[in-house]
């Protein structure tokens, strides 16, 4: 145990001295490649992260609630709407229920049309439950009563002189205006437009709303509705309150939000743990690549120097284990080098977000990641650094003196 | 003291067979300075890296200080090198990131001394071989004479019972030729130091106790302490 300890201690003197007085351009240079090596690692696990935390958020606050209760199978419409809301908001942790009438319509403005989603809501409900009536960029929410006003996305407001771009627009409609709205049963209203909104998610922001009792009026239901969201306390518990709405005899189907959106956020993560791991891979490489030539190049450059140690009995594992430790400084004044320059990127990205469809992308660092890039980093690196210096320490002390 | 007896090398070089040692025996006592000599290719450093653990012999038995030698394992050979032998050898083979210090007290490190021990070792032989006030300098600063001391120093650092030189003069001046063996010469006599040196130079035999001569693999001539 002693001679293991003072093999290690040898071999730490000869790499700290390595180190301290080798030459200093390479060691950061190796430094700064794996620092960025590291950075690479974490840059696009971030960003899915960051994509799948927005696609939650945005479908949360604007699109689904954390739940969703949908009618039976068979059934268009959910009936005893009040009743139901009732029985849901009784379960603990429940903190809002918003029915919502979903109904595709065209709406009209000065000569252009386009078709879109049109929901009737109850806005006090909406308000106990989404996060819609926060994002006003002009005019004001709607209210409970309000029969003749309409809110619509900005996207589906649109922009004077400017098209769509494939997604409904009305090319310009100002709060104030009047938009008409043609039902599917053939029934037409004119509404005004009491306010405009802006989420940055795509689906939400080229829909519109009326109150749900405009809706009902114009489609002949009452007490119905396509969906009731549900709003809990906590978020990432959906499976846990599934499981209370249906213990409380709900025969409706319950839906967690990801289960609704599952499919879609799978395929896209699925996509993106491809180039990731393209991405990780060609880093580990490109490390195992600069590592091994780093302590090659050291090593056959001292190939005699080695032989030498070995002559005066320096054991071939002390010789070893003193490169190994080079490439564990390296490794790890790198890593911390590369998680300074990650927190740079991330500090970055969050003041200025990237945008995706479903909204801003703000980079999401998560601890497992960092460790795993840590960890990874350091096997790669170290199995690179131990090959060449055991390749050259192994090799007949004769033969390595004579160069 | 070293007793080897009939030592046989032969190395192949593609298909040709080189024999370096044909049967060589010898034996070295406590405190002589042998030197062995001969021209280029007649085995004198093939027998010193036998004699000094750095190769094995085809043939023929090794034994330092009632040890045979080539009876032990690889890990074994290592030990005895660091504890039983010291090297010097033609380039002075020194660690350029270390001091002269450094270099002197790192096979003490790896015997696991306490730090006064090999801090007070390695000065005290530093200054022994006129160094003493070059401690903290690194290879570059030194002279090719320095450095050899400096090799010097660190051979004898952990009193081995042999010094082994192989032809440690090589790319030195005439004049610090001349300083090495003489301080050779005064560990030889002042320690009673065992020295085997590999050399080419006729002059050198004046520092010689017995000189070896080797001629194709065997000894030629054997010449008995020169000096006085």
């Amino acid at each position: 145990m002693t001679a293991v300890f003072a093999g290690l201690k040898v071999s730490a003197f000869l790499a700290w001295k390595t180190i301290e007085r080798g030459n200093t351009g390479t060691l950061a240079l190796t430094i700064m490649i794996i620092a960025l090596i590291f950075v690479n690692l974490i840059f696009l696990p971030s960003i899915i992260s960051g994509v799948v935390e927005t696609f939650n958020t945005q479908s949360i606050d604007f699109d689904l609630g954390n739940i969703v209760v949908e009618p039976r199978e068979g059934s268009q419409y959910i009936g005893g709407v009040t009743g139901l809301q009732k029985k849901i908001e009784r379960v603990p942790g429940i903190i809002g229920t918003s029915p919502r009438i979903a109904v595709g319509v065209t709406l009209f403005y000065r000569g252009s049309n386009t078709a879109s989603t049109l929901y009737g809501i109850t806005p006090e409900d909406e308000r106990s439950t989404t996060r819609i009536a926060d994002f006003m960029t002009e005019g004001e929410f709607l209210a409970n009563g309000d029969t003749d006003a309409i809110v619509m996305g900005a996207i589906l407001a649109g922009r004077e002189g400017e098209e769509g771009g494939g997604l409904p627009s009305l090319e310009g409609v100002m709060v104030g205006d009047s938009v008409e709205v043609a039902y599917p049963n053939d029934e037409t209203r004119t509404y005004r437009v009491k306010g405009i909104f802006e989420t940055q998610s795509f689906g939400v922001d080229t829909a519109a709303f009326v109150t749900g009792d405009e809706a009902s009026e114009v489609l002949g239901l009452h007490d119905q509705a396509s969906v009731i969201l549900v709003k809990t306390e906590v978020d990432g518990r959906e499976e846990g309150y599934k499981r209370e709405l249906l213990s409380y005899g709900i025969q409706e189907e319950v839906w967690t939000f990801r289960e609704k959106t599952g499919g879609v956020l799978d395929q896209a993560i699925q996509s993106f743990n491809i180039i990731n791991t393209i991405s990780t891979l060609v880093s580990l490489i490109i490390a195992v690549v600069v590592v091994f030539i780093v302590i090659f190049i050291n090593t056959v450059n001292r190939r005699r120097q080695i032989g030498i140690l070995k002559a005066i009995g320096i054991d071939q594992q002390i010789i070893i284990n003193s490169y190994v430790l080079q490439v564990l400084f390296i490794t790890a004044v790198g890593a911390l080098a590369g998680i300074v320059l990650a927190a740079g990127m991330t500090a970055y990205l969050t003041a200025y977000p990237l945008v995706f469809p479903g909204g801003p992308v703000y980079p999401v660092v998560e601890t497992s990641a960092v460790l795993r890039s840590i960890a990874s980093l350091f096997a790669v690196s170290v199995l690179a650094g131990y090959i060449p210096a055991w390749q050259v320490a192994r090799e007949d002390i004769l033969s390595a003196i004579r160069g | 003291m070293i007793v080897a007896e009939d030592l046989t090398r032969v190395y192949t070089m593609g298909r040709v067979k080189v024999r370096a040692l044909g049967g060589v025996s010898l034996t070295v006592a406590r405190g002589e300075f042998v030197g062995i000599m001969g021209a280029s290719g007649s085995g004198k450093s093939t027998l010193l890296h036998i004699l000094g653990l750095l190769d094995r012999p085809d043939s023929g038995s090794v034994t330092i200080d009632g040890t045979d030698v080539l009876a032990l394992s690889d890990h074994r050979r290592t030990l005895f090198r660091l504890n039983r032998l010291g090297y010097v050898f033609q380039d002075y083979a020194l660690i350029g990131e270390l001091t002269a210090l450094e270099n002197v007290y790192l096979t003490s490190l790896v015997r696991g001394d306490q730090k006064e021990e090999y801090l007070g070792k390695s000065t005290e032989i530093l200054r022994r071989v006129g160094l003493g006030d070059r401690i903290n300098h690194r290879q570059s600063e030194l002279s090719g004479g320095e450095q050899q001391r400096v090799a010097i120093a660190r051979a004898l650092v952990n009193n081995p019972s042999i010094l082994l030189a192989d032809e440690p003069c090589a790319n030195l001046d005439s004049q610090t030729s001349k300083s090495i063996l003489d301080l050779f010469a005064r560990l030889n006599e002042e320690l009673d130091q065992t020295i085997v040196m590999v050399s080419h130079e006729d002059w050198h035999k004046e520092y010689f106790c017995r000189v070896v001569t080797l001629r194709d693999g065997l000894i030629e001539e054997v010449t008995e302490c020169r000096r006085a």
